[in-house]
């Protein structure tokens, strides 16, 4: 039991559900608990302990529905039998030495009774012994086959994808390796030999016995089949977008081809959940060290003057102001986007924060963002800004005449931006100026460090005038970075 | 605790049977939580939207089980002070004054500053002790003989330091008291915290706890809650109040009407001696269901149109 739960929460972490070792012993003992039997107790159990929010619940309810499934024989004769008779036990032994039945469970328990006490062990005498009809397969697989008791096969399907690990499965081109793999380890091997040895004989019989193993055989096929392929499901489809995830989050944003941009669109966004949901707590450094002298005395008035309470002063500290300036032309257009994404994100974290956009004009798009839904605010920014030719002159002479005198020390300015200037000379004067205005100035090139200053790019006359200088081309980079500037902040 | 009610907790559906009966009909994961609860003795995160009988999961349960309950209001600013304990410095200041008193005779005929100092360790410590603690929430509930059932009410609403405190507390029924050590549950209380969801609680919290989720409830069950809440209502005129309610809910509606407010609201028709909702009797006692002018501005032009799909055949 243990192992299938575990197997089931490896599911579920898989799957996002953050559960911890804690939490799976509590599960463990809640299955003790509420006993296996009621499987809808069982799973309203094991929801309370396992999901700890909506959404984590809905997953665990479709996962749990998923992974027991299999308990239950797939076919519709199987779980007739497994209703009307829940002793399997018994049944088995019945079974075992039916006449070769394929044809289910139902005609098996309708002529149950006719060699009850035999065990299985007296299969050793067998073929041609009796009546023509009377042939017992003699490999192992062929026996459970013939005896056709869905629930021993199903367990049969189980252990064997445990003994091969199948939960390991990573890619679907594993698929049919796997399938291969267990219906060996269930003993194919044993029954095509068999097959082949009956083939060869004369007797009718056993010719009506191979024909019967063989459509048996393929049926178990399927179904192996079938496991693997809910395994897969299970298991692995969380895998490769995990590996996904992670990949593009490395990959240069430059590289991403247009296909990953959507999914890209819900990284950023829950890059930019993350970092809120870390920094959006209100703050309170307490200073400690001055003694407020006039509301220490207010405060032990009650006490007589005697000072049990002492009152220190603290200051609060507030987050800063951001302007993030992001560059739309065409030179960075593949970034862009997601520079915007993260922008918009950010004003999200931080609300006192304001937007700019350039090419050459500068406009703000603060309330764009905050009015707008984000596709539209996107295509609007492109539409408007975006084809125009590089001019960081002209930009920062929009930005120096309208926002510099907003600029304060709390201020900080992140720029977005390539420094491809089109051979302009760039007026890093303003720039100068905004630097020794503000508290904190960041510029994030999209490009590699090695490209800065080549050809029309002249970040070396805009470097002296920045706090921090960031190389900043990948996802990874952006949260890291941004990261940074909330703690330190 | 769980001793000696072992036959009351004896599996789920004793105890939805016995809540039941208390006039607190729960569904099924409900009394799985509870029963868990009890057994596994972890606390109970229950969350849900206002209204839906978080805070009276507490309440029944705890008269269920004979045990006090004990509440705890949360608000931002909530500290240890308010919650856990405080000293009595009124009383800890008259007895510096005695002890002042008694320093006299104490020290007499000590020689030495050395010899005054040891007697002064020899005299009794209690400025810091349980005779001046004053006993809060919850160091009351870790300290009732015989369990307690503890009802921390709104945890949101508290700071994230407040929660941070209530792990200790939480995850083995003890909490630290500087001045004087650790202080260990008697027995252990059933925890219930509820919450809103103002603010997303932290992970560490959420892993100590059972988490039960009370959504509105199914139409069937409300009119179950309703028919044992107020017992007189004729059932017709509550199947369409539930009906109406239900429809209510499917709108966008700044706050949708909870089951206090259709308890409320039915309560209020039979004191009218309505004995069939018609557009009028609605109109006139929708300030009860809907708390929002807004939102009654909204309904009330569909109001004909609800009506028609929720009249009888």
């Amino acid at each position: 039991m243990q192992k299938v739960f575990a197997d089931f929460i490896h599911t579920l972490r898989q799957q996002g559900v953050p559960i911890s070792p804690a939490e799976t012993l509590d599960a463990l003992k809640t299955a003790e608990l509420l006993g296996l039997q009621g499987k809808s107790r069982l799973r309203q159990g094991l929801g309370l302990v396992l999901a700890k929010n909506e959404q984590d619940k809905q997953t665990y309810e479709h996962y749990f529905d998923e992974f027991f499934k299999f308990a239950e024989p797939a076919s519709p004769s199987g779980s007739e039998a497994l209703e009307d008779g829940d002793d399997l036990e018994q049944q088995n032994q019945q079974s075992s030495d039916e006449s070769p039945s394929n044809d289910g469970a139902s005609e098996v328990s309708s002529s149950s009774g006719q060699g009850g006490g035999e065990s299985e062990d007296n299969e050793q005498d067998e073929s041609s012994e009796d009546s023509a009809t009377e042939v017992s397969a003699s490999s192992p697989l062929g026996r459970m086959l013939q005896a056709a008791d869905p629930a021993a096969i199903a367990m049969a399907i189980a252990k064997a994808g445990q003994q091969e690990s199948v939960q390991n499965i990573q890619l679907f081109t594993q698929k049919p390796l796997f399938s291969y793999r267990m219906m060996n380890r269930m003993g194919n091997e044993a029954l095509n030999q068999e097959l082949l040895a009956l083939d060869v004989s004369n007797e009718l019989a056993q010719q009506r016995l191979a024909n019967r193993l063989r459509s048996a055989q393929t049926q178990l096929q399927e179904q192996v089949k079938d496991y693997v392929e809910q395994q897969y499901l299970l298991y692995a489809e969380a895998k490769g977008q995990q590996l996904r995830e992670t990949t593009l989050q490395k990959v240069k944003l430059t590289n991403i081809d247009n296909h990953y941009m959507q999914q890209m669109a819900d990284l950023v966004r829950k890059a930019a959940k993350r970092l809120a949901s870390l920094h959006s707590r209100k703050r309170k450094l307490r200073k400690r060290g001055l003694l407020d002298v006039r509301k220490t005395i207010a405060a032990n008035a009650a006490y007589d003057g005697v000072l049990f309470h002492t009152r220190w002063k603290t200051t609060v500290v507030d987050r800063p102001k951001v302007m993030v300036i992001c560059d739309v032309s065409g030179s960075v257009s593949r970034v862009a986007r997601f520079l915007l994404l993260f922008v918009h994100s950010l004003q999200e974290v931080l609300p006192r924060s304001r937007s700019f956009v350039f090419s050459s004009d500068m406009g703000e798009v603060t309330d764009l963002f905050k009015e707008n839904k984000l596709e539209d605010a996107l295509a609007e920014i492109m539409s408007k800004w975006a084809n125009q030719s590089t001019s960081y002159d002209k930009a920062l002479a929009d930005f120096s005449e309208n926002t510099l005198k907003d600029v304060d020390q709390k201020t900080t300015v992140i720029m977005l931006g390539d420094a491809r200037n089109n051979n302009g000379n760039g007026r890093a004067d303003i720039w100068q100026k905004v630097y020794l205005q503000a508290g904190r100035v960041l510029w994030l090139n999209p490009e590699h460090i090695n490209s800065w200053d080549t050809g029309d790019s002249i970040m070396a006359s805009y470097r002296p005038y920045c706090s921090e200088v960031h190389c900043c081309n990948s996802l990874r980079d952006l949260e890291r970075i941004l990261g940074n500037l909330l703690k330190h902040s | 605790m769980i001793i000696k009610h072992a036959d009351k907790i004896a599996s789920p559906e004793v105890l939805q049977e016995a809540f039941e009966k208390r006039g607190y009909i729960c569904s099924d994961p409900i009394a799985t939580a509870v029963y868990l609860a009890c057994h596994l003795q972890k606390p109970i995160l229950v969350e849900g939207p206002p209204g839906v009988g978080k805070t009276e999961l507490a309440k029944v349960t705890a008269e269920y089980l004979a045990a006090p309950l004990i509440r705890m209001q949360c608000y931002e600013g909530l500290d240890e002070a308010k919650a856990l304990y405080e000293w009595k410095y009124g009383k800890q200041l008259l007895y510096t004054q005695v002890l002042k008193d008694q320093l006299g005779d104490v020290m007499r005929g000590a020689r030495g500053l050395d010899e005054s100092v040891e007697r002064l360790h020899s005299f009794g410590d209690i400025f810091y002790s349980e005779q001046f603690l004053e006993t809060r929430p919850l160091l009351q509930a870790l300290r009732e003989p015989d369990g307690a059932v503890l009802l921390i009410d709104e945890i949101d609403k508290s700071d994230q330091e407040f929660e941070a405190f209530l792990l200790e507390l939480l995850s083995d029924y003890q909490v630290s008291i500087p001045e004087i050590g650790t202080v260990k549950a008697k027995s252990k209380p059933i925890v219930f915290l509820t919450s809103n969801n103002t603010r997303e609680l932290g992970d560490a919290l959420k892993r100590r706890c059972l988490h039960l989720h009370i959504p509105f409830p199914e139409t069937a069950l409300e009119n179950q809650i309703i028919a044992s809440q107020v017992p007189d209502m004729d059932s017709s005129l509550r199947d369409q109040l539930v009906a109406f309610v239900h429809e209510l809910r499917q709108m966008a509606l700044k706050k949708v009407p909870a089951i206090s407010e259709s308890i409320d609201w039915a309560r209020a028709l039979l004191l009218l001696n309505v004995d069939s909702l018609d557009e009028k009797w609605v109109r006139d006692t929708l300030s009860l269901l809907l708390k929002y002018q807004d939102d009654i501005e909204i309904v009330e032009p569909e109001l004909r149109k609800i009506m028609g799909q929720i009249s009888p055949k």
